[in-house]
């Protein structure tokens, strides 16, 4: 069966990230399985409107600019209007949601349960429960899962972590891991130092992605084995730190600092080195690692969130959190690059390139996509109760926030009626005409 | 058909490499089996709570103390030379205790430094009193009370008792009851009657806090002493001004001394912790 699929996120090209290239390498096999894929996003800066890109993937670049950390106000009912336009306009019947974080995911999801529309939300990432702002972000989480139909998580521990954060039924969540395009992240051998051995760093230097363990993992290690040369590419508040360390130890030829490194310049940095070092405190899945795996190196990390799910125990050496433990690793790693013990650089790739693809998401997704179609309509009673379990309070709140939204969509029906909506033109019609050979002027 | 047997049998692993046969909302048995809950919980025992709540009310003590003396110089009760006199004695011997406390040196050269903040403080105070007197001078009490009213409960929520918590900002909180004593002291009739409060003041609230600190880390078993002595002069002090106003100190003391550790402990079963793999890491030193 073939869908229109709606993907929406505040996250999207021109930005680069991971939700990113996920919703549009998503959005591209989809749209080879024969499905009809559209893109909602905020405006850019002056990018704003309708955008095409490859193959027909039709791009709203909504007028509405971005306020905090690239995502909208949340204003729960200004998006109402134009989103249920899209949605009839396109004949959508799946409303695809990315990323707790992006207010306009969250509000376009609860406007396409109140239009009965089924709503599909990926979490990409890991949250805490302790501190203000996770706790309010979970309430604004439960509100969201409790209307929709089924929800993805990236990894196992990702899956654990939203059940109980959005007190979700765990089979209401599937898993279906991120992919990498293996043909960009290609392995080489004439790019590597074969005198030396290279550990590279490509990740953020903040807190969070363990720029203090890097810190304190690179004197020690530089200090036992004498042929091991560091490449780090990123930059962030901790870049000072690592410099600091250069400089005490008199290191300046054995650390490069490359700063920030530009989406396409990833594969070059990556394919210098021997052995991928990933120190994060708290990763859902770490797309990292398995680009750096399908580049043929070697990978140490620390076990933290879902990072032991994704490589099997030849392509990973996990540690603890620790200076120590990382230290201990490293040393094993470099010992069997020593002793040439590790996997062949293209065995890794075919291994990558077999198994995180993105066919095999999309194939999982569609069946998430088939099980949600299939399944009964919820009437509004049953959702405005579903919404009440939220809490004691914030279930009263959430159910008038409900029942007003459909007001506001029966008011918009009647301003707007759907009848006077016109339907835009489906591309696969176009790619089928195309396909087929038929010359599009002479057919109009 | 026994091959699909052995396949069912074999463990689930928790990855996410291998297909394992089963759909992708499989939940298996170890679902949230790494899952902890309440792992560093502290038990409470009651009268050890009790004891610790003597650090909040130390504070408002000193709240208190500070409006009764406001009152009394109101009253005519007493005078500014009094106050002044007594104030700068009970500081000189509270630093030389503080001093004694803190087994400094005798370094001549800090010794210097505070003589001349306090000189240069006297100095400016006593200039600016004046502008103090008439500085609010257009404003109805009302205003000026209820100003003082939330300046002072601004001091009590936002000091430092201790704790590690992000409301904390010791700046602020001093500077809250500086603002409310500026407030009160335009009240007053004499630039005198003003310049003896606002030091008070400062004494009370930006002096005693680091006497008490100190008190508090090397003689921990005085503070129930100090508590009882310092309740009974605010109780004296604030009767002698108004019936009611000791009657609502006394209730206010066994709220947060009885009734809000009682309170704590009650609710600690209720406590929901969770910790597991998804938590951000603690770097093991």
């Amino acid at each position: 069966m073939k869908h229109s699929i709606c993907m929406v996120s505040d996250f999207f090209y021109p930005n680069i990230g991971g939700v990113e290239s996920h919703i549009y390498q998503l959005s591209q096999c989809l749209i080879e399985r024969g499905h009809k894929v559209i893109v909602v996003t905020h405006a850019y800066g002056n990018r704003s409107g309708i955008r095409y890109l490859s193959n027909g993937l039709k791009v709203y670049y909504l007028p509405i600019q971005p306020v905090y950390n690239q995502c909208i106000l949340p204003t729960v009912f200004t998006t109402l209007p134009v989103i249920r336009n899209i949605l009839l306009r396109e004949s959508i019947n799946i409303v695809h949601g990315h990323s707790a974080f992006s207010a306009l995911a969250l509000e376009s999801i609860f406007h396409a349960r109140t239009m009965n529309v089924k709503a599909v939300f990926t979490d990409h990432s890991l949250f805490g429960f302790a501190d203000l702002s996770s706790i309010l972000t979970n309430k604004i989480l439960k509100f969201s899962l409790a209307g929709v139909n089924h929800a993805i998580c990236v990894s196992h521990t990702c899956k654990e972590n939203t059940v109980l954060r959005g007190k979700i039924d765990p089979s209401d969540v599937s898993v279906i891991p991120n992919a990498v395009d293996a043909s960009v992240f290609t392995p080489t051998s004439t790019e590597r130092d074969p005198e030396k051995i290279t550990i590279v760093v490509m990740s953020r230097l903040v807190y969070r992605k363990g720029a203090d363990l890097l810190a304190s993992v690179i004197p020690e290690i530089c200090s036992r084995h004498s042929d091991v040369q560091f490449i780090i590419g990123g930059d962030g508040p901790k870049r000072l730190a690592i410099e600091e360390v250069r400089e005490h130890f008199q290191l300046h030829d054995r650390i490069r600092l490359l700063g920030t490194v530009g989406h396409s310049a990833v594969r070059q940095v990556l394919v210098r080195g021997d052995i991928f070092l990933n120190t994060s405190l708290t990763e859902a899945f770490c797309i990292a690692i398995v680009e750096a795996a399908s580049c043929g190196l070697q990978v140490v990390s620390t076990s933290v969130g879902g990072i032991p799910e994704v490589l099997p125990p030849d392509m990973i050496q996990l540690a603890e959190p620790s200076a120590t433990s990382l230290v201990e690793s490293l040393d094993k790693a470099i010992a069997k690059r020593r002793n040439c013990q590790l996997l062949s650089p293209d065995g890794a790739h075919d291994w990558v390139r077999k198994t995180y693809t993105w066919q095999n998401v999309a194939e999982r997704t569609e069946i998430v996509y088939d099980k949600i179609s299939a399944a009964t309509e919820v009437t509004l009673a049953d959702r405005l109760h579903r919404y009440n379990k939220c809490g004691l309070v914030a279930g009263k709140i959430f159910i008038f926030i409900a029942a007003l939204n459909y007001l506001l969509l029966i008011l918009c029906n009647w301003i707007s009626p759907v009848q006077n909506i016109d339907l835009a033109v489906d591309c696969r019609k176009l790619r089928r005409l195309k396909t087929s050979g038929v010359n599009l002027e002479q057919s109009s | 058909m026994a091959m699909s047997c052995d396949r069912s049998r074999k463990k689930w692993q928790k990855v996410l490499y291998k297909d394992q046969g089963v759909s992708d909302n499989y939940v298996d048995e170890s679902f949230l089996e790494e899952m902890k809950k309440n792992l560093h919980i502290r038990t409470y025992e009651f009268w050890a709570v009790v004891r610790e709540s003597n650090v909040v009310m130390q504070q408002i003590y000193s709240v208190w103390i500070f409006v009764a003396v406001y009152f009394h110089m109101r009253n005519f009760v007493l005078t500014p030379q009094f106050l002044f006199e007594m104030s700068s004695a009970v500081t000189i011997v509270g630093y030389i205790v503080n001093f004694v406390i803190l087994h400094e040196n005798a370094l001549t050269k800090s010794r210097w430094k505070d003589g001349k903040t306090m000189g240069i403080f006297l100095i400016l105070g006593f200039s600016l009193s004046p502008i103090l007197m008439t500085l609010t001078k257009t404003i109805s009490t009302d205003t000026i009370y209820a100003m003082t009213f939330f300046m002072l409960l601004a001091n009590l929520l936002f000091h430092d008792y201790g704790t590690d918590a992000a409301i904390v900002s010791q700046a602020f909180s001093l500077n809250a009851a500086i603002f409310a004593s500026i407030c009160l002291a335009s009240r007053l009739p004499t630039t005198w009657h003003a310049f003896s409060l606002v030091t008070f003041a400062f004494e009370l609230f930006a002096l005693w806090p680091i006497l008490r600190r100190n008190l508090k880390i090397h003689f921990p078993r005085l503070q129930i002493i100090l508590s009882f002595l310092l309740g009974s002069v605010v109780t004296v002090s604030v009767a002698t001004v108004s019936s009611v106003a000791v009657v609502v100190f006394l209730l206010l003391h066994l709220f947060i001394t009885i009734l809000c550790p009682a309170w704590l402990i009650r609710l600690q079963p209720y406590k929901n912790n969770i910790h597991g793999p998804w938590d951000e890491a603690v770097i093991k030193q």
